[in-house]
Order: structure tokens, then C-alpha cells, then sequence
């Protein structure tokens, strides 16, 4: 496999799942997570803090990581959206908020990077993951491994949300809050739950992010407009689609470095956050909805239609 | 049973409902009839707390229910069948009926949901059908199924015939006529279609500007020519040997 695609891969699996964790809070709670950038980088720490101390591989973590970023899900949501949320306030405060909150858990990533620098004479402001992991048929492990996490994930997602009685009322409450709740449907818990997945997905991602990118105590931050970039591509307003946005932004981005690169030289590689963004331009002026509003039902069913028309 | 004192209430800081007072007795059906923008629909909004209550008072059954959260009014026995957004268009009907008793334990939730593919058996045809792709008769029948799936004791209809055909409108009538009847439960509807429900109910307010102008019988409200005519736009004509006649004088406000 090309080394494009391998690192393609885990960071777009990455990329995918802080994107559907944006997207997922947004129809929810009409909340854009900017705090996701720290809870990203969170599950980075957790993972490297594990494989320092205790050793093993970077996956045996995951547990913590989503248990962690599940945590600092519920400490937003009590502390600064759900008192937000009752008075009323509009998206732009919700929007602040999460920024502020971003801030402070940035400071305490510092700290804590400060700490282990100090006591146990690490240095996580330049790690390399893909040093913690294993070969599996002449690739990193990763590459198989983070893909088909994520894939585990959507799928439990998705079974969640469509066979369970709280997932169904979690899509009910999305679609209708006003007669969710008049049918006796707890908001209150459906916006907490919202909060606990999306925290976990977003340090998730951060965890598999790391494994292609250098790990530092400001990844989430950098790494913030593309996480945004794949929920805009996915339309905003379908979790499926803002995992495919990150996919496909993530995917583009390293598939675009590595062929623009030996077109034109190295120099290109300064410039790879603006090819997925360009992407995502060029695709939003064709379809302004983003892929989720892609009607492929339709196109199948036109190009079948064709086929049949052509061959009779 | 529901008890309204002294309401006054709206949305934000904009002032709907004046001073408001109605009694919804036991097992009858209340009927609030008014023209556009006299505040029915926020006197149920105010009723499940999602409109601004300022101050009054409302009781059901002699507990306070101002302030109190919706989802916990669903668990007290009320049940709110809303003008627009009354169905989940996206999930499918079962699941629309599910979410509706989502009170109720699994098994309840299945009984309940196959008595209601009883009392409406065009629901039984689209079962696994997505409550979007309904016609809006059908969508009705089912609001009203998702009403009943709480076994409420009281239940607050907004508009029902809003928006259907006069033929499907008389059906959804029917229905409710037929669930203080049959069912015994207690109804308090606010109504576009004037006529149809003062026939059918037994208590009736009249509302304009947020305010009560008259309270009283239902079918007597079809005998005040000048609030008819005025307000519901049913004219009174008078017919052969002096009797009067009633018809309709603006269909716009009738049954649009």
C-alpha cells in the first residue's frame, strides 16, 4: 500500500469521527463543539500517557480514552451548555462557550504535558505514536485496525440510534423537541447522552489522529479546521454525513499532498490544509448541502433507468 | 379537572393571553373557537409550559401544573396533539406510536400500539411506513393514535382540521367526538372549524385578542348571531316558518 494511503487512512478514520462528533452535537444541542479540538488532543495524551507508564499498544487505551473523553463531555454540558441551553441562549453563545471551555482544557493539557515532563521525564509536545505500534502484513497495524475501528463505530452508532428505545427517541427529540418532549421524551438526558458520545468520538478520533500525525499538546487545535471542514462537507445536519465529510476530507488531504507534490515539488506540502478546504469549496457550490444532501438514491436510480433504456 | 385562573402568558416578552380563565370539566369536551391570533394555540402552549407563563395560575386536578417540565406533563396523563410538527415525519409509523408511549413498558408499548392499529386501521396498512410519506389525513389519524398511546386523561387537540379536506376533516371529527364517547377521556380542542366542533363539544370559550368574550354551552355559542358572525364567520339566516339556519359566510375561516 501506498504510504499516502496508509497515513490517509488513519488520520481520514480520525479526521471522520471528531467530525461526526461535531455534527452529532450540532443537530442535537445546535451547539458547534470547538472544544472538540481539546477533547481530540485528550485522547492523544491518554493513549500516550498509557504506553509510557504501563506500556503495551497504543489500542489496549481506547477504553480510557473514550471513558475520558466521555468525562469531559458531561463537565460541558453540566458546567456551561445545559445552563445555556435553559435560558435560551443563541448559537453564537452556545458557539462562544464551547471556545471557552476549549481554552481551559488546552491550559490543562499544558499543565499536564508540564507534569509529565517533570516527574516522569516524558515529552509529549513532539511524539511520534506510529513508534508505539505494530506490523501487520508489511503495514502499520493502524492502518487496518483504526479504519475498522471506526467502522465498529458507526455501526454501533447506528444501530443505537435506529433499534434501541433511547436511540429512536434521541432521533425523535432531533427531529421534534417539542413534541418529544410532550410524548414524555427526557431532553435533558437525550442532550447529556449527546454530549457523552460526542465527547468519546472526538478523543477517539484525536487517539487515531496521532497515530498518523506528530502528537503534541496543540494537535486538536491544529488539526480544528479540517475537523470542521468534514462537518460542513457532510451537510451538517446527518451524522453519517459528517463522517463521510471527515473521511473524504481526510483522505483528499494526504491523497492531494502526496500527487500535487510530485507534480510540483515539495514546496506544495505547506499548503496541504488549504486542498481539502478548496475540496470542500468546490463540493458545497455543487451540492450546498453537503454530501448528505447528494441525492444518490436518485442518480442510481437515473443511471439504471439509463442502462435499461439503452439496452432495450 | 383543568383549571386555568387568571392566565397571562405568551412568548419572550410579547404578551399573548389576558387574564385568561377556563374550566375544562370532566370527561367533556371543551372547545376553544376564535379567529387567527386570538391565542388558542398559546393557551395550550402555556398549558404544557412551552409557552412564557407571566402569572395565573393552572391546575389539573387540583395539582399546580405552571412550571412543570413537558415531558413530566406526559407522565401526569396529558396528552398534546400540536397544529404542525404533530407526527415524527422521519421514523416510521410504529416507531412514531413507540416514541409517543415512550412511558410505557416494552410490552405495554406493543399492546397499546396494536389497539391503536384497531381504532385506526389505515395506520395498520403503513406500519412500517415513514410518517412523512402519509397523506395529512393519515398523519392526523395518527397524531391522534400518538395521544392516545399515553391512556391520557386529559387531552389538548390544537387545530386537528387544519389544512384537510372537508370529507377527511369530518372523519378526524368523528374521532374525537368518538374518544370522549367511547374512551370517556377529557378533551379540550381548539378548533378553526367552528361549527362542526360547537356541534360536537359541550363546553365552549370564545377567544379574541387573548381574551374570553364568551364562555358557555357550545351549541349555544351557534345561537349568538353577532359573535358567530363576527368572530367565526357563521352567518345565521333566517329559513322557512322563522327557523334559523346556519351557514358559512367565509370558508376561509371555516375549514381552510
Amino acid at each position: 500500500m501506498a504510504p499516502w494511503m496508509s497515513s490517509g487512512l488513519i488520520y481520514a478514520s480520525g479526521l471522520a469521527m471528531t467530525a461526526g462528533s461535531i455534527t452529532l452535537l450540532y443537530i442535537v444541542t445546535r451547539t458547534f463543539n470547538f472544544a472538540v479540538a481539546s477533547m481530540a488532543t485528550i485522547g492523544f495524551i491518554v493513549v500516550y500517557t498509557g504506553v509510557s507508564l504501563y506500556g503495551g499498544l497504543p489500542y489496549q487505551y481506547y477504553p480510557f480514552v473514550l471513558i475520558i473523553g466521555a468525562i469531559t463531555g458531561v463537565i460541558c454540558y453540566y458546567g456551561l451548555n445545559r445552563p445555556l441551553l435553559y435560558r435560551k441562549a443563541a448559537e453564537t453563545t452556545l458557539m462562544m462557550s464551547t471556545l471557552g471551555y476549549d481554552l481551559i482544557l488546552l491550559s490543562l493539557i499544558q499543565m499536564y504535558s508540564d507534569y509529565l515532563t517533570y516527574t516522569f521525564k516524558l515529552f509529549p509536545r513532539r511524539v511520534t505514536m506510529s513508534v508505539f505500534d505494530f506490523e501487520l502484513y508489511g503495514e502499520s497495524a493502524a492502518t487496518f485496525i483504526l479504519p475498522i475501528t471506526a467502522i465498529a463505530c458507526l455501526t454501533i452508532l447506528h444501530f443505537f440510534l435506529t433499534k434501541t428505545k433511547f436511540g429512536i427517541a434521541m432521533r425523535a427529540t432531533i427531529e421534534n423537541p417539542t413534541l418529544a418532549g410532550a410524548s414524555g421524551i427526557n431532553s435533558d438526558r437525550v442532550y447529556l447522552v449527546s454530549w457523552i458520545i460526542s465527547g468519546s468520538m472526538a478523543a477517539l478520533g484525536g487517539s487515531f489522529m496521532a497515530m498518523a500525525m506528530t502528537g503534541t499538546p496543540v494537535m486538536g487545535m491544529v488539526t480544528i479546521p479540517l475537523m470542521f471542514a468534514g462537518a460542513i462537507l457532510g451537510g451538517l445536519g446527518n451524522i453519517y454525513g459528517g463522517i463521510l465529510g471527515g473521511m473524504v476530507i481526510g483522505l483528499t488531504e494526504y491523497a492531494g499532498v502526496y500527487f500535487l507534490a510530485k507534480q510540483f515539488g515539495p514546496w506544495i506540502l505547506g499548503y496541504r490544509m488549504g486542498i481539502p478546504l478548496f475540496i470542500m469549496a468546490a463540493t458545497l457550490l455543487v451540492f450546498p448541502r453537503g454530501l448528505s444532501g447528494i441525492p444518490l438514491g436518485k442518480i442510481i436510480k437515473n443511471l439504471f433507468g439509463q442502462k435499461r433504456g439503452a439496452s432495450a | 379537572m383543568l383549571t386555568v385562573k387568571n392566565l397571562n402568558s405568551g412568548y419572550g416578552k410579547l404578551q399573548v393571553l389576558y387574564d385568561l380563565n377556563i374550566e375544562v370539566p370532566e370527561k367533556g369536551l371543551t372547545v376553544v373557537v376564535g379567529p387567527n391570533g386570538a391565542g388558542k394555540t398559546t393557551l395550550l402552549c402555556s398549558i404544557m409550559n412551552i409557552a412564557t407563563v407571566f402569572s395565573g395560575e393552572i391546575t389539573f386536578g387540583g395539582e399546580p401544573l405552571t412550571g412543570v417540565v413537558t415531558h413530566k406533563l406526559a407522565q401526569k396523563g396529558i396528552s398534546y396533539v400540536p397544529q404542525m410538527g404533530n407526527v415524527f415525519a422521519e421514523l416510521t409509523v410504529l416507531d412514531n406510536l413507540h416514541m409517543a408511549g415512550y412511558m410505557l413498558s416494552k410490552a405495554e408499548a406493543n399492546d397499546k400500539a396494536a389497539q391503536m392499529t384497531e381504532i385506526f386501521p389505515v395506520l395498520k396498512k403503513f406500519i412500517h411506513r415513514l410518517a412523512g410519506t402519509l397523506s395529512g389525513g393519515e398523519r392526523r389519524m395518527l397524531a391522534i393514535a400518538m395521544g392516545l398511546m399515553k391512556n391520557p386523561k386529559l387531552m389538548l387537540l390544537d387545530e386537528l382540521s387544519t389544512d384537510l379536506a372537508p370529507i377527511i376533516a369530518e372523519r378526524v371529527m368523528v374521532e374525537v367526538a368518538r374518544m370522549r364517547d367511547e374512551l370517556g377521556i377529557t378533551i379540550l380542542m381548539v378548533e378553526q372549524m367552528a361549527r362542526r366542533a360547537l356541534e360536537i363539544g359541550d363546553t365552549a370559550y370564545l377567544l379574541v385578542s387573548g381574551e374570553v368574550r364568551y364562555s358557555g354551552q357550545a351549541d349555544s355559542l351557534l345561537h349568538e348571531p353577532e359573535l358567530c358572525s363576527m368572530y367565526l364567520g357563521i352567518k345565521q339566516t333566517a329559513g322557512k316558518g322563522g327557523s334559523a339556519k346556519l351557514s358559512v359566510s367565509d370558508e376561509g375561516s371555516e375549514n381552510s
